[in-house]
């Protein structure tokens, strides 16, 4: 990615840092090297994925079949105090044309607790963090905290991964308990790197558009957690603008509010999560040409998943997305933008499974029929009116972590 | 028939045994706390709580996921699944806001592990503590 290349240099002298760190450990007693242990610690993924759709193109050329989803991270974290932690993590990711799996700068942050006692923290992050949004954002590109091969879509859109990702500023924390009830709030405010997938996904292609981030994004997430996780509930946003040149237009800017509100509870080997997204898209300047574009996105899923045993788990979903909420079908987007119907919407049912034969290695099955196009990437998918409207989506993970 | 039912009643009774059977939560004897909440117990086996009240680094001590012991842990003690755990571990090792606790292989290294490790804490199965840890109690 070009907004990352100067950290690549930096980056692969921490990697060398860490590798020197861990070798000096390996000289320690048995005593302080477990106290070592739980302060300084590398950890990694793997992830190797098989997607074969029997119509259009989803990460790589997927018609006939493509490996081109491949994720690679390493990460250290040191943790001098109890309450002083630095922790980076460098990420390699192939997602077909999406991502060129390019090596980047996942996080590097220092974190401090400013105050805490028995049930309360207080603190700050500094640096790159990932941004707490929904349920999984900040672990988005690792297979073992995924709820499936892919990102549900209707809220976490790969083909604007970028624009929610990370901070590049600071991050305020503060978690209370009371009893059974736990309440944390993250503050987010920062500057987040702004990609071609966005800049292709915000304004029709053919334009040729520029972005970049207009001052920092602000964002948060409220969450409350009931009986160590058995009930789950949070409320997140960001705010953003986007400063944005076109070959057709005069410049503007893309005001976008991104709201998720997630659920979920868990009960024995049952799991329900359902999260719902809202994002109203406000147009401003380019001459009012863009106008007719001002829309509210939104889309939600619902998930439930039945762990079989300690190895196995089985889950299905149902995922739907609208480019307009008040247009469901795309059918009065299409003549005003003029694209396809289709390309306004997805609706989708999943079914998969989950293998966790050892603590590292897990292992999925998925399934999805769709019907829409609206989570695909222009970039890999240049003719909106070339796209299939019905479609079949198979894949394969293979992901090691440790 | 009968034979039938007093087997299912034997059967069953076997289960509550092994459900039965008990975990003691162990510390390293330098930890001068005496009581532990519930909800603090979760806070420190999800990696979240890193400190005990008189300011001192936490070191969490844990089986593989797969161990008997491991599992009648997590369910009898914190109420989870050994995968649940693992994944708000995985939330916060991969995010950066937290790090995973240190795996040992067997009950013989947890005992060795917390006895050595100023700060520890991990688990047993009952009465399999020695004079170099203490126990401690759950509060409801």
């Amino acid at each position: 990615m070009r907004i990352y290349e100067r950290s690549v240099l930096r980056t692969n002298l921490a990697v060398c840092l860490f590798a020197l760190l861990c070798l000096l450990t390996r000289g320690l007693p048995a005593a302080d090297h477990a106290g070592f242990d739980s302060m300084f610690q590398v950890h990694g993924f793997l992830t190797q994925a098989y997607v074969k759709t029997t119509e259009n193109q989803f990460f790589g050329d997927s018609e006939d079949g493509s490996f081109d989803f491949r994720e690679l991270g390493i990460n250290a974290s040191y943790r001098l105090t109890p309450r002083f932690m630095v922790a980076a993590q460098i990420l390699s990711r192939r997602a077909g044309e999406m991502y060129d799996g390019s090596v980047d700068l996942d996080y590097a942050h220092i974190d401090y607790t400013l105050q805490t006692d028995e049930d309360t923290r207080l603190g700050f992050i500094l640096g790159r963090s990932k941004n707490t949004f929904g349920f999984y954002n900040d672990t988005r590109d690792v297979a073992a905290t995924r709820p499936g091969i892919f990102m549900p879509q209707a809220i976490y859109w790969d083909r604007v991964r970028n624009m929610v990702l990370a901070s590049d500023g600071a991050q305020f924390y503060g978690e209370t308990q009371f009893d059974d009830h736990l309440f944390e709030l993250r503050l987010i405010t920062g500057k987040t790197p702004i990609d071609e997938n966005v800049e292709k996904s915000y304004i029709n292609p053919a334009l040729n558009s520029k972005m970049d981030n207009h001052g920092i994004t602000l964002g948060g997430r409220l969450l409350y957690e009931w009986d160590g996780g058995r009930f789950r509930m949070a409320l997140s946003n960001a705010t953003l603008t986007l400063d944005a040149t076109t070959n057709l237009f005069p410049p503007g800017d893309i005001e976008i509010e991104y709201w998720v509100a997630s659920s979920q509870y868990n009960t024995g080997p049952w799991s329900l999560t359902l999260e719902y997204m809202y994002q109203p898209i406000d147009y401003e300047g380019f001459a009012d040409m863009m106008d007719i574009a001002d829309t509210t996105v939104d889309g939600y899923y619902i998930q439930a998943n039945y762990r079989l045993d300690s190895d196995w788990e089985l889950f299905t979903r149902y995922e739907e997305s609208h480019y307009n909420k008040d247009d469901k079908n795309g059918e009065k987007s299409s003549p005003i933008l003029g694209v396809p119907e289709r390309s306004f919407f997805s609706e989708l049912w999943t079914l998969g499974v989950l293998w966790e034969p050892t603590e590292q290695l897990m292992l999925r099955a998925e399934f999805s029929q769709v019907e829409g196009t609206i989570f695909l990437s222009n970039l890999e998918n240049e003719n909106p009116n070339e796209t299939e409207r019905y479609w079949n989506l198979f894949s394969l993970l293979v992901s090691y972590s440790f | 028939m009968k034979t039938a039912y007093f087997a299912f009643i034997l059967g069953l009774s076997l289960c509550f045994c092994g459900a039965a059977q008990a975990v003691d939560l162990v510390i390293n004897p330098d930890v001068t706390q005496e009581k532990l909440s519930r909800h603090t117990l979760r806070s420190i086996f999800s990696m979240r709580k890193t400190q005990w009240p008189d300011g001192r680094p936490i070191h969490v001590f844990v089986l593989g996921d797969k161990s008997d012991l491991h599992k009648r842990f997590t369910k009898q003690l914190l109420g989870l699944f050994p995968h649940q755990l693992r994944r708000a571990w995985n939330r916060q090792i991969y995010s950066g806001m937290g790090q995973a606790p240190i795996r040992v292989a067997s009950e013989e290294e947890m005992q060795e592990q917390v006895a050595n490790t100023p700060g520890a804490i991990g688990y047993l199965s009952k009465g399999h503590f020695n004079a170099y840890l203490r126990t401690i109690s759950i509060e409801n």
